[in-house]
């Protein structure tokens, strides 16, 4: 897979303020990136760029191997599906899907072809007719797609077009969209806050805050074994806590001592102060006193498939999130176990714009 | 009891709206000229409106003098509202707030400050005059109905076609002209509406020897009214009605066509 996309440096901002911190960033040919952040993390101005609605103030855009950072959006050879869809509305669903054709003047044949493939790929057969506003949220989104496609871009860019649709039909349309991209063989850029969502579908994630990306890489790599307490607390629920290593691949935590996996190699030397990231599915119950510590349970909460329970550990100060199938009571006085490659070691912030992330939290 | 209470209200209400017209179209169809003696049904009056070519240039010149001056006004006021929209938030509210100020502005003095104005730059007063007047005082209008219609929604939707390969020529043709459509045509509709209404600035700014159906109306006042006038004046209403009748049913059916679908 070559290289398709690549951001160098980008830098923005709007009226003095910074929205992207020298962006860096390479896409491959075929790959599924998700951009993932909260809002105002500078996700869509980064799509923005790509797309050509925004010059960056420093840094370049390449684009198969060409510098595109002055090209105009209406050359560049990728499409977007917008936010809110952003489709004609004085337009019938078939007259939208075909107006990048009518545009590039294609034969009135190939246009009428093009949009019946269109609409067949993305299950809206016989539609063409209908008007923009007898269409549904999940439809419009739909014909959003048929409209970017039809166009045969190399790359998608997709500003979190599930977005407006509530929780069913997202989880439908996730299933569709990686259908779609395996179909149509393109390179997809998505822009999402719902985490969920971007490990679900993604090749690549790339987790961005405050206009600096954090953490770049798979799903699998982000959920295990994040750089910093943002990553972590941003994908997925977490305990973040306060630890020093006291020796080679030896931390204390709460007052107690755990072997973890990481040690100077990581650049984690003894002494040093960091920051502890325990998944708290990885939280086993034991029996009481037969864990690495024990403590009370002083909430419960059932959420669909498993229980959430805050349990205040004896020895220390803090309080631990878990989720187990099990059920506990509360007051209940419970041990518990961690194995130690579910210790995820990560550096306390340095700088001040990290340390700011932190206070967000 | 409440509800006869409530019917007598109404059809006074309706009693005083529109008594005083239907007097008037009575009138017009009267043989004599009196306005307190029914002496017959005629039509002679209606004879007399269109053979008095005073009366007829009056018409054409209003209605002329409103068509020109609303379509002017709509593709002035149009392109403003394109220009504002590219401005900074700021630069573009002090410059609704000057749009707002004219249309405040009670007619007495915008028509006098036109006629002083044509006086100091010495430009002969007559159609012209008229026309530019009426055209100023259009463009607020047509500027306050158009710019809620140029939106984020309007950008996103420009975006979008700059986005399928559109030049920006053709997305403003194709995508932004027909968004504000509904907007245009309100400020064409209000702009010959306020302009076939107008007397006051009219009366400042035309010359002598030019005269609009209001002016002509006010000049005929003094002399001793003519029922030829009510004849006008009932068919200028009727027209209204048929055209608001239009527009209504017209609507209707097309509200009816949408909830059908």
């Amino acid at each position: 897979m070559g290289e398709l996309i690549r951001l160098e440096h980008i830098v923005k901002s709007f009226d003095d303020t910074m929205v992207l911190n020298g962006i860096d960033l390479s896409v491959a040919e075929n790959e599924f990136v998700t951009l993932l952040g909260p809002s105002g993390c500078g996700k869509t101005t980064t799509l923005r760029i790509i797309g050509g609605f925004e010059k960056p103030d420093e840094g370049r855009v390449w684009f198969d191997g060409k510098d595109i950072t002055d090209l105009p959006a209406n050359q560049r050879l990728l499409n977007t599906v917008f936010q809110n869809y952003a489709l004609f509305p004085h337009m019938t669903v078939g007259e939208n899907i075909a107006f990048g054709l009518r545009v590039k003047n294609k034969p009135e044949q190939y246009i009428k072809d093009k949009i019946k493939y269109a609409l067949k790929l993305v299950n809206l057969d016989g539609f063409q007719n209908r008007q923009i506003d007898q269409m549904s949220g999940g439809q419009q989104q739909r014909i959003a797609m048929a409209r970017a496609i039809v166009n045969e871009p190399r790359v998608l860019l997709l500003d979190e077009p599930l977005g407006a649709l509530d929780l069913k039909l997202r989880q439908e349309m996730q299933y569709e969209l990686v259908r779609l991209k395996k179909e149509l063989g393109i390179t997809f850029l998505y822009i999402t806050h719902d985490q969920e969502e971007a490990l679900t579908m993604s090749d690549k994630v790339v987790v961005m805050n405050e206009g600096y990306i954090q953490q770049q890489g798979t799903p699998e790599q982000i959920y295990d074994e994040p750089v910093n307490a943002f990553v972590a607390d941003f994908i997925g629920d977490s305990n973040i806590i306060d630890g020093t290593m006291i020796a080679e691949k030896v931390v204390r935590i709460d007052g107690k001592d755990y072997p973890c996996i990481d040690g100077t190699e990581q650049g984690f030397p003894p002494r040093s102060r960091v920051d502890v990231v325990i998944r708290p599915e990885d939280i086993d119950i034991v029996p009481y006193g037969q864990g690495q510590w024990n403590g009370t349970i002083i909430s419960k909460l059932f959420i669909g498939v498993h229980y959430e329970m805050l349990v205040q550990s004896e020895d220390g100060k803090v309080e631990w999130l878990l989720q187990n199938y099990d059920q506990h009571d509360v007051g209940e006085k419970i041990g518990m176990k961690v194995d130690p490659e579910n210790i995820q070691i990560m550096q306390k912030p340095k700088s001040e714009a990290e340390s700011a992330i932190e206070l967000d939290l | 009891m409440k509800k006869t209470l409530g019917r007598i209200y109404v059809l006074l209400i309706m009693l005083f709206l529109y008594l005083p017209i239907l007097t008037l179209i009575v009138l017009s169809f009267n043989d004599a000229k009196s306005m307190s003696v029914w002496t017959g049904f005629s039509l002679h009056w209606y004879a007399e409106l269109f053979q008095s070519r005073l009366m007829m240039g009056a018409i054409v010149n209003t209605f002329s003098i409103a068509i020109l001056a609303a379509i002017i006004a709509t593709v002035v006021g149009t392109m403003a509202v394109i220009g504002m929209s590219a401005m900074k938030p700021r630069q573009e509210n002090t410059l609704m707030a000057f749009n707002n100020i004219p249309m405040l502005n009670a007619d007495i003095v915008t028509g006098i400050a036109l006629m002083l104005f044509f006086l100091m730059v010495s430009w002969p007063r007559g159609y012209m005059s008229i026309l530019f007047s009426h055209t100023t005082f259009c463009i607020p209008y047509v500027i306050l109905s158009v710019r809620p219609r140029l939106n984020k929604n309007t950008d996103r939707l420009f975006e979008a076609a700059l986005d399928l390969g559109a030049s920006e020529k053709y997305a403003f043709r194709k995508i932004v002209i027909p968004e504000l459509k509904p907007g245009i045509m309100t400020g064409f509709l209000l702009s010959f509406t306020m302009s076939v209404d107008d007397f006051i600035i009219t009366y400042f700014t035309r010359g002598a020897g030019i005269n609009t159906i209001s002016t002509l109306i006010y000049s005929e006042v003094k002399i001793g009214i003519r029922p030829s006038l009510f004849a006008l004046s009932t068919i200028i209403f009727v027209v209204a009605l048929v055209v608001l009748i239009t527009v209504n049913v017209h609507q209707s059916r097309a509200d009816k066509a949408l909830s059908a679908a």
